[in-house]
């Protein structure tokens, strides 16, 4: 009774976060770089008489771009590397079937630090429940797909089984 | 809202940012806008207030070749170092400055400090940068000046002279 088999990350989304994550890095490295060079620019104007001036500026621009790449780092670009790392986890590792009824429940957990995960619960065939979890961005459809089985990694669902006519 | 949770999150890190980039440019001005004893002249006034950045920018505009910048400083004798005094070119003291640091100080032309401030008229050079108290005010050259010989230090004097 096998149907067809959904990646929780397919190829192209792996590509798509792989782009984002190189977009976002080159954006990152251009508005580091454009701040260095606007501080540069303004150093080498710096005379006698706007001296004070041009310290207070340098520094309030590098301050204010420093904090945008610092906020990017943290909050953009490390959680786009964890989710592609878990993601390639997910994707590389010996896997387990779990054949059952699945339900996601709306209890949130944070893993790798910054990626948001969903509980869900599999009442196995064998009438044992399992305790799992699912990327956020990825429950939904998941769900939504009411799976027949789901293939687990180090307790993550990897991948779900779904029913296609004739199976 | 989420923004505002993650940076009060991260808060040290963007705090600890702020010190660094002050002190990473601060250091980095202090070298810009500093140079070596031979390529400055720094002119030392003993007066309540003054104008300094505005009055080293004026000297700027006549400056003797060979000088990347001139530089003035307010000073007070009893705060003032060895390696200061030493590192002055030009000097401006009122009449009751202490006789043994006057005594190490080199006249502009002739002998003993060069009137720059009368107090009874209140007729002075640079009055509109340099706002001296209620007495007269002399210049010296500093002893220890390495612009006695090219005669930078001189130059520089003679330029402030002629200021109104």
């Amino acid at each position: 009774m096998n149907g067809e088999i959904r990646e929780l990350y397919t190829d192209a989304d792996m590509a798509r976060m792989e782009q984002r994550i190189k977009t976002m890095r080159t954006v990152l490295w251009a508005l580091a770089l454009g701040a260095l060079g606007v501080c540069a620019a303004l150093t080498a104007r710096t005379g006698t008489l706007n001296a004070q001036r041009m310290e207070l500026a340098v520094i309030a621009v590098s301050t204010l771009a420093g904090w945008l790449v610092i906020y990017g780092c943290i909050f953009v670009l490390t959680p786009a590397r964890r989710e592609l790392a878990h993601a390639v986890m997910l994707r590389s590792e010996e896997r387990e079937e779990v054949r059952g009824a699945l339900t996601v429940t709306g209890e949130r957990v944070a893993i790798r630090h910054s990626i948001t995960a969903r509980r869900a619960e599999a009442c196995m065939d064998d009438g044992t429940t399992r305790r799992l979890m699912v990327c956020e961005s990825r429950a939904g459809a998941m769900a939504a797909a009411d799976p027949a089985a789901v293939y687990v990694c180090h307790g993550y669902v990897a991948a779900y089984e779904v029913k296609t006519c004739g199976s | 809202m989420r923004v505002v949770k993650n940076i009060l999150s991260q808060l040290h890190t963007f705090v600890l940012w702020l010190l660094a980039s002050a002190l990473i440019w601060g250091w980095v001005f202090t070298i810009v806008t500093d140079t070596s004893p031979e390529k400055k002249v720094t002119v030392y006034c003993h007066v309540p207030t003054m104008a300094d950045t505005a009055l080293a920018a004026a000297l700027e505009e006549d400056m003797p070749q060979g000088l990347r910048m001139i530089q003035v400083h307010t000073f007070d004798y009893v705060m003032f170092g060895k390696d200061l005094f030493d590192r002055g070119d030009i000097f401006i003291v009122p009449a009751s400055e202490d006789p043994a640091f006057v005594q190490d100080l080199l006249p502009v032309e002739g002998e003993g400090g060069t009137k720059v401030y009368d107090a009874a008229t209140g007729e002075g050079v640079a009055v509109d940068y340099i706002h001296y108290g209620d007495e007269d005010y002399y210049m010296y050259l500093g002893s220890g000046s390495v612009h006695l010989e090219d005669g930078a230090a001189l130059a520089v004097a003679r330029t402030l002279l002629e200021m109104e």
